[in-house]
């Protein structure tokens, strides 16, 4: 079985529009982030408390809420989870000693016709959640540096450039669709966002090995030319690959919980992956090219 | 001779042979009952099993994960001599400030004792510094020590507390990171850690003081209200109303505070909380009337203790507690029936010395018993204490001078008794009664036989997972993992026949080489571990994409079968080692930088790319080698 023959689709003559759209989506999101609805950070990052409790009987968000008020804590975001009447409490930080898990506990006694039972208590304290966005974005910007400086190693500097380049394009793009569905930041997003960095990567790497070797070969031929070829001929694998990535994911995406965030977060990044390396690394490495000629002319 | 396949076979076989071998340890040990690991637990042959196995972590098998963070002011508090409240507002201002940021708690203290113009030597003599600067660096190694310490301290709780294989690490500077996997009950556990298991026996203050006190607080509470006490009735003349003759009422915290709000400074609390209030003493006497006389001490009916933590905390009424004493809680509340038939718990109030008579330094044997007939205690659970010589001979005068006084047995600020003295105890031997149960008293036995810890410890983090949730994740992400890799299986197998059929196994052969690594590095298994795992399917088949791809373009231009396997491996090896090896750099700065959940999904990624690139690059060649190498093959199924 074969679904992609010889294609020749002229993927370079679309640059300037992908270029168009892919910048107004980042900018939609980013207007989103700064302006509107921000994004949704979990405790992780800013500290506080999160349970999840499931009850033997059915109970209302309103119930529940009720019940927290009889400990003051009726501001909580109470959630639905995937499990039978099962909830999660989210609690932000405040600077009150008291013990919250246990508070919460004294007020979901008085739901009297269903017990429950906490089965995850998680309490970040405001310090820790600090460190961790520190050390996030840190582990972001190395990420970035060490695969720009092995691409300039193993390739070319330009080319470690439009890697770099497609790679915050994955990033800004997966984070303005997190902002505008208001999908929760905790760690494991993190963890996708960096995976998402390593698959995008791994199909520009994938691109360019295809170039630097027509290249070769192509000796006479402008980059524009040798760049579109060299996507037609990865096309195949770049979709295929793309494919049982995404049925992966997607399966996964069935969970619950942080694995299910986890598995979005890869489903949206998996596709605009796919997009940048050919939209956007491929044609970075061409203008990069062409302004060195205008250059030398 | 052997041909270069056969070689290659051999390689196989033996990786094969020991990732079967590794793999074979974790099944045995996950699937043995909970009674024959226990049964093996005590004969030790169990060793050999959790030294190679895959452990599940705590969100798979459930348990608790505690940071905790050595409380810096207090420790510096308690190195001081004599601390006064201008040390004490400088301690508590650079803690608030290193809760707030990431400078190191040192670095600010030097700077508020150097804006304060505070000399640090008047606290820290004798140790021959006299600079700030040296007292401060003194003050961090003392800090780094007290870290080692408590490390120790809480090994040795956890260690008799009973826990297989407990983690318990130091991380950063001044924290240590707990891991308790399968515990029952978290809460227990915490209190484990976290005591300070500082024991103090204290000695009350006289009732006469304490009632002046009351009566100073009623008074400052009843001017800073406007409320005219026109209906007064008569007050009865002890000021603590006995249970028998309270009325009570139900009234608003707004009622009782909402008024004094503008004097006070309290925050107002929602209304529908009602206080229970003794309807007689309200308008007259207000903080008395939170209170009651449950056997000669003061109680405070359970949903008044939030008001009169706040009362106390004011700091127009802290001005007005002597200077030297202090007011603690009971551990428990006490449970008392009213008249009306009515049961509510009291906590009790206590008003002690600020210093200890005595410290629990000196205590050499703490042991969990039940009390003995002659006793009060009879038949309850109990910790029994013994002294050392130094220790008996202070407790021998402390006892012997104070006949007749109350004396507070005190565990972390929680007064657990306060047995009146009625006789000089010569032998340095106490007890502590007032617990729970049998499990209550061996905690505080082992805590206090672990000793001490340098400074309290504050929880900054804290994970717990049920057991009940671990299992229902094994079950679905292994459930969903298996989905994925039929899903993956099939198309590999629709689009590439053969060749997709081993790519299929060599990507089951890569979980395999996975799981045997981990057991081998004795990695822990997590949630996210699992789907980093799960990844490594959709991605390791992406070798052979990029291989097979490259064999069907040699094949198109026409090379015979075996040319065009040679080319197309080795054209798309360099292309896999890129690709991969940008991948498996992303994966280690993860594994650097995350913590716990993120670590587990890089680590999986990382050993699942590697593990990759040999069952998808040599094995699968070594199959078409072998097919090539024994018939000229015509076509290819790919």
């Amino acid at each position: 079985m074969k679904i992609f023959k010889e294609t020749n689709i002229q993927f370079v003559k679309y640059i300037k529009m992908a270029i168009s759209i892919s910048t107004i989506c980042i900018l939609i999101g980013i207007i989103s982030m700064v302006f509107f609805r921000g994004l949704n950070y979990g405790i992780d990052f800013t500290g506080g408390t999160l349970i999840q409790v499931q009850f033997d009987h059915n109970v209302t968000t309103a119930e529940i809420r009720n019940a927290l008020a009889t400990v003051n804590l009726e501001n909580s975001m109470i959630q639905k989870s995937v499990g039978m009447n099962e909830y999660i409490i989210r609690i932000a930080q405040d600077n009150s000693t008291e013990n919250i898990p246990a508070q919460i506990s004294t007020g979901l006694n008085t739901l009297k016709e269903t017990t429950y039972e906490i089965r995850r208590t998680e309490q970040v304290g405001p310090k820790i959640g600090k460190e961790l966005r520190t050390a996030t974005v840190w582990a972001i910007i190395w990420a970035l540096v060490v695969i720009g400086i092995y691409i300039s190693i193993r390739f070319q500097f330009r080319f470690a450039i439009g890697a770099v380049v497609a790679l915050i394009h994955d990033v800004l793009f997966t984070l303005g669709v997190f902002s505008i569905t208001h999908l929760e930041i905790s760690l494991t997003t993190i963890a996708a966002f960096l995976t998402i960095v390593g698959y995008s990567l791994n199909d520009t790497i994938v691109i360019y090995d295809r170039v630097r070797e027509n290249m070769k070969i192509m000796r006479s031929e402008n980059i524009t030319t040798i760049v579109n070829r060299s996507i037609n001929e990865t096309l195949s694998r770049t979709i295929i690959t793309a494919f049982t990535t995404f049925i992966v994911v997607l399966v996964l995406s069935f969970t619950s919980g942080e694995i299910q965030v986890f598995a979005i977060a890869m489903m949206i990044g998996v596709i605009v992956g796919t997009y940048s390396s050919i939209y956007i690394a491929g044609p970075i490495v061409i203008s990069l090219q062409s302004t060195r000629h205008a250059k030398k002319q | 001779m052997f041909k270069k396949t056969n070689i290659r076979f051999i390689i196989i076989a033996i990786t094969l042979t020991l990732a079967a071998y590794m793999v074979y340890w974790t099944i045995a040990y996950h699937t043995f009952p909970p009674e024959k690991v226990e049964e093996m637990r005590t004969d030790g042959s169990l060793d050999q099993y959790e030294n190679r196995i895959v452990r599940l972590g705590l969100d798979l098998q459930g348990g608790v994960h505690v940071v905790l963070e050595l409380n810096l002011p207090k420790l510096v508090e308690t190195l001081a001599s004599n601390p006064t409240p201008q040390l004490n507002s400088i301690l508590e201002a650079a803690g608030n400030e290193y809760k707030s940021t990431d400078e190191d708690f040192f670095n600010i203290l030097s700077r508020k004792v150097a804006a304060e113009d505070f000399r640090l030597v008047r606290h820290f003599s004798g140790l021959n510094k006299f600079k700030n600067d040296e007292i401060i660096a003194y003050l961090r190694d003392e800090a780094k020590d007290a870290v080692q310490r408590a490390l120790q301290i809480i090994r040795n709780r956890v260690d008799q507390f009973g826990v297989s294989e407990p983690t318990i690490q130091k991380a950063g500077q001044y924290r240590i990171i707990v891991e308790l996997a399968g515990i029952k009950d978290p809460a227990q556990a915490r209190n484990l850690i976290q005591s300070t298991a500082l024991l103090e026996f204290i000695l009350l203050k006289d009732a006469q003081v304490t009632q002046s006190f009351i009566a100073a607080v009623d008074n400052y509470l009843k001017t800073g209200r406007q409320l005219a006490t026109k209906d007064t009735k008569p007050v009865p003349e002890d000021t603590l109303v006995t249970l028998k003759e309270s009325k009570d009422k139900a009234v608003s915290v707004n009622e009782l505070l909402g008024i004094t709000e503008a004097e006070t400074g309290l925050e107002s609390t929602p209304a529908d909380t009602t206080l229970l209030v003794d309807e007689r003493l309200f308008s007259e006497k207000p903080f008395s009337s939170l209170l009651r006389n449950v056997h000669n001490f003061i109680g405070v009916p359970e949903r008044n203790v939030y008001a009169v933590k706040k009362i106390l905390n004011n700091p127009g009424v802290q001005k007005l507690i002597p200077y030297d004493s202090k007011f603690l809680w009971s551990a428990k509340p006490e449970r008392v029936t009213t008249p009306d038939g009515k049961t509510e718990n009291y906590y009790l109030l206590y008003h002690l010395n600020r210093e200890a008579g005595i410290q629990g330094k000196y205590i050499t044997k703490a042991d969990a018993r039940y009390g003995s007939t002659q006793t009060n205690a009879a038949g309850q659970p109990i910790v029994n204490l013994s002294m050392n010589n130094e220790g008996a001979k202070i407790f021998s005068r402390l006892t012997g001078s104070n006949i007749g006084k109350f004396l507070a047995i005190v565990l972390d600020d929680k007064v657990y008794m306060s047995p009146s003295i009625r006789v000089k105890i010569p032998n340095g031997q106490a007890y502590i009664e007032g617990l729970d149960n049998m499990d209550e008293a061996k905690n505080i036995a082992i805590v206090l036989r672990a000793g001490a810890l340098p400074a309290p410890v504050d929880i900054i983090e804290e994970r717990t997972i049920g057991p009940s949730l671990g299992r229902d994740s094994i079950t679905s992400s292994v459930r969903l993992g298996i989905i994925a890799f039929i899903a993956v299986i099939i198309f590999m197998i629709i689009y590439y026949k053969g060749a997709g059929l081993l790519a299929d196994m060599a990507v089951l052969l890569n979980i395999v080489f996975v799981m045997a690594i981990l057991a081998t590095l004795g990695a822990t298994l997590t949630l996210p571990g699992i789907a980093g795992l799960i990844l490594t399917i959709g991605m390791a088949v992406d070798a052979n994409v990029l291989v097979f791809e490259r064999i069907r373009d040699e094949l198109t231009k026409g090379k015979t079968v075996r040319a065009a396997i040679d080319a197309g491996y080795s054209r798309a090896f360099r292309t896999i080692l890129d690709s991969n090896v940008t991948t498996m750099l992303t994966a280690l700065i993860l594994m650097q930088f995350g913590t716990g959940p993120v670590k587990g999904f890089a680590i999986t990624l990382f050993w699942g790319i590697l593990s990759s690139m040999f069952t998808a690059v040599f094995v699968t060649r070594t199959i078409f080698n072998y097919r090539t190498e024994h018939k000229i093959l015509q076509s290819l199924s790919i």
